[in-house]
């Protein structure tokens, strides 16, 4: 039998390309957008909600600033603090970051922060779902309140001078308490009486802002409606609709979280299709702050086109005194700070 | 520059080949015998199933199941369904009202039966002679709402095939043979 020639192919080069090779199927394989390409995505019987997913560039009111990335992973929430500091809800911490982004000190909690508010003073309010915990400036736990009613889901928390302001989507109520946590009452409850249809939370998304009228501004999700409260529980007045377009509120349940901007405008910020808009008291729309496709990772996580874990997708908006909003997506995991276009 | 010669004489094409084939042989039988042994020992059997938590809702299961209609059915999880009046996993995107109307649905086949409950809740329920598998509640439900509603491979119907003809074509890897004594994943954590 005839010897086979020597071949070029060193082993090594060998193996070399053959493990090139694989690594770029694997990439692939995991490779979202690959995936989404796939045959199956080309689905006679997908809910396509496509045409909603860009928005009008003359909506577009707000020019992204900058971005920065959180220090911790599983983020849910922010909120800033009469000194300027920002209060980052991520996994079992509670993270200070400034307002460029930087981490500064943070406080270990045993269960993950849900949400967090801090009063004028100072004072550290952090819900662990089913109580809240209470640090001082320093960090120093200094009480803890546990929930009024059973089956508590504390989603959102204000801290004012005199009281503490606790949305509680488990019993779909706002627990009104003095600061050393005693219950004064509460708000949302459904009452006919009083005029009040009650809060329809399908999904644990309750918020609470207080407005420059000294009035309450609490997203009724399920019912796809802000309304406004007096601090001793009236409801004052509503608005918002259900559907898919750029001034209602799309989906079972929206919006999610709120913010007040310095001239009372209202925020808000929606789940499914990620979007978040600005809206004048009365409820007319006044612009967007971002839309679907300024949160790409989000809204393929909502789509469902990224494989595991994505229980958390929902964005959360907080403003600062100069009319900046900051918009963490726990997706992206990244706080990006948004500032007014000049309007003409 | 020049590569200084090596003791060893080199190796020949047909030398790797031959060697790399001896290699991969003794891999596989490993491999073989590794997953054959624990299921022999329990003398278990093993069934097709859904992992709702890798489910991209793309279709196939309605088409690829050997039986018309597929063995994949919607299922409902009760416990995390918020029952809602506007269901995102009953309606389309835009429905003209909020009832029964064919066209407000986005089931293909009026397989999700609406039911009142107390204002504003309502019940969802799935007809599974209706069901066809095609994951358009699904993908409504989860992405808007707590993601109650997912697919499964229901065993009163399935023939569980040696080589499940969705399983091949399943966009999100999926499939899953899991224990017949434990055929379903329960969900029980809402996705929102």
């Amino acid at each position: 039998m005839k010897p086979s020639p020597p071949t070029s192919l060193s082993r090594r080069a060998f193996l070399r390309t053959g493990g090139g090779l694989a690594v770029a199927g694997w990439a692939l394989a995991g490779n979202p957008a690959a995936r989404a390409a796939a045959p199956g995505r080309n689905n006679p019987w997908a809910y396509d909600v496509s045409a909603y997913e860009t928005t009008d560039p003359a909506l577009l009111a707000y020019t992204e600033r900058r971005r920065f990335k959180v220090p911790r992973a599983e983020a849910r929430r922010l909120t800033r603090g009469p000194d300027g500091r920002w209060w980052l809800c991520a996994g079992h911490y509670l993270v200070a970051l400034e307002a460029d982004g930087r981490p500064g000190p943070e406080i270990a909690l045993s269960a993950p922060a849900r949400c967090a508010a801090v009063a004028p003073d100072g004072t550290l309010y952090v819900s662990l779902r089913t109580h809240v915990e209470v640090f001082d400036a320093q960090g120093t736990r200094r009480a803890v309140w546990e929930a009024p009613q059973p089956r508590a889901w504390l989603s959102g928390l204000l801290a004012t001078d005199d009281a503490v302001y606790a949305a509680d989507s488990g019993n779909r109520v706002v627990w009104r308490c003095d600061r050393s946590g005693r219950v004064l009452g509460r708000l949302g409850a459904k009452d006919p009486a009083r005029g009040i249809p009650g809060l329809v939370l399908p999904s644990p998304h309750l918020d609470v802002e207080l407005h420059p009228d000294g009035r309450l501004r609490v997203n009724n999700a399920g019912r796809h409606l802000v309304e406004t409260y007096t601090p001793d529980g009236e409801r004052v007045s509503a608005w918002g609709k259900p559907g898919m377009g750029i001034a209602a509120f799309c989906g079972c349940c929206n919006p999610i979280a709120l913010a007040v901007l310095p001239d009372g405008r209202i925020v808000t910020a929606e789940k499914g299709l990620p979007r978040v808009k600005v809206y004048h008291p009365d409820g007319r729309l006044d612009g967007v702050v971002a839309g679907v496709e300024h949160f790409p990772e989000n809204a393929r996580a909502s789509r469902g086109d990224t494989a595991g874990n994505t229980l958390n997708v929902s964005l959360d908006v907080a403003s600062d005194p100069e009319g900046h909003l900051y918009i963490l997506d726990p997706v992206a995991a990244e706080v990006r700070v948004m500032a007014p276009r000049a309007r003409t | 520059m020049t590569t200084p010669p090596s003791g060893n004489p080199p190796l020949n094409r047909r030398q790797f080949l031959r060697d790399g084939a001896r290699v991969a042989a003794l891999t596989g039988l490993g491999a073989l015998f590794g997953l054959a042994a624990p299921r022999v020992a329990r003398g278990q059997k093993y069934v097709w199933q859904i992992d709702p938590t890798r489910c991209v809702y793309c279709g196939q299961c309605a088409t690829a199941c050997v039986l018309k209609p597929s063995a994949v059915k919607c299922v409902q999880s009760y416990p995390i369904c918020g029952y809602c009046d506007l269901c995102t996993g009953y309606f389309v995107p835009e429905p003209n009202a909020l009832n029964t109307g064919a066209e407000n649905q986005v089931c293909p086949t009026a397989a999700i039966e609406r039911r009142f409950i107390e204002d504003p809740y309502y019940e969802y329920n799935i007809n599974e002679d209706l069901c066809i598998g095609c994951a358009r509640c699904v993908e409504g439900c989860t992405r808007f709402g707590n993601g109650s509603f997912y697919l499964q491979v229901r065993h009163d119907r399935c023939v569980n095939c040696n080589e499940c003809s969705i399983a091949r074509v399943c966009a999100g890897d999926a499939f899953r043979r899991v224990p017949a004594d434990q055929p379903y994943y329960l969900k029980t954590t809402a996705h929102a």
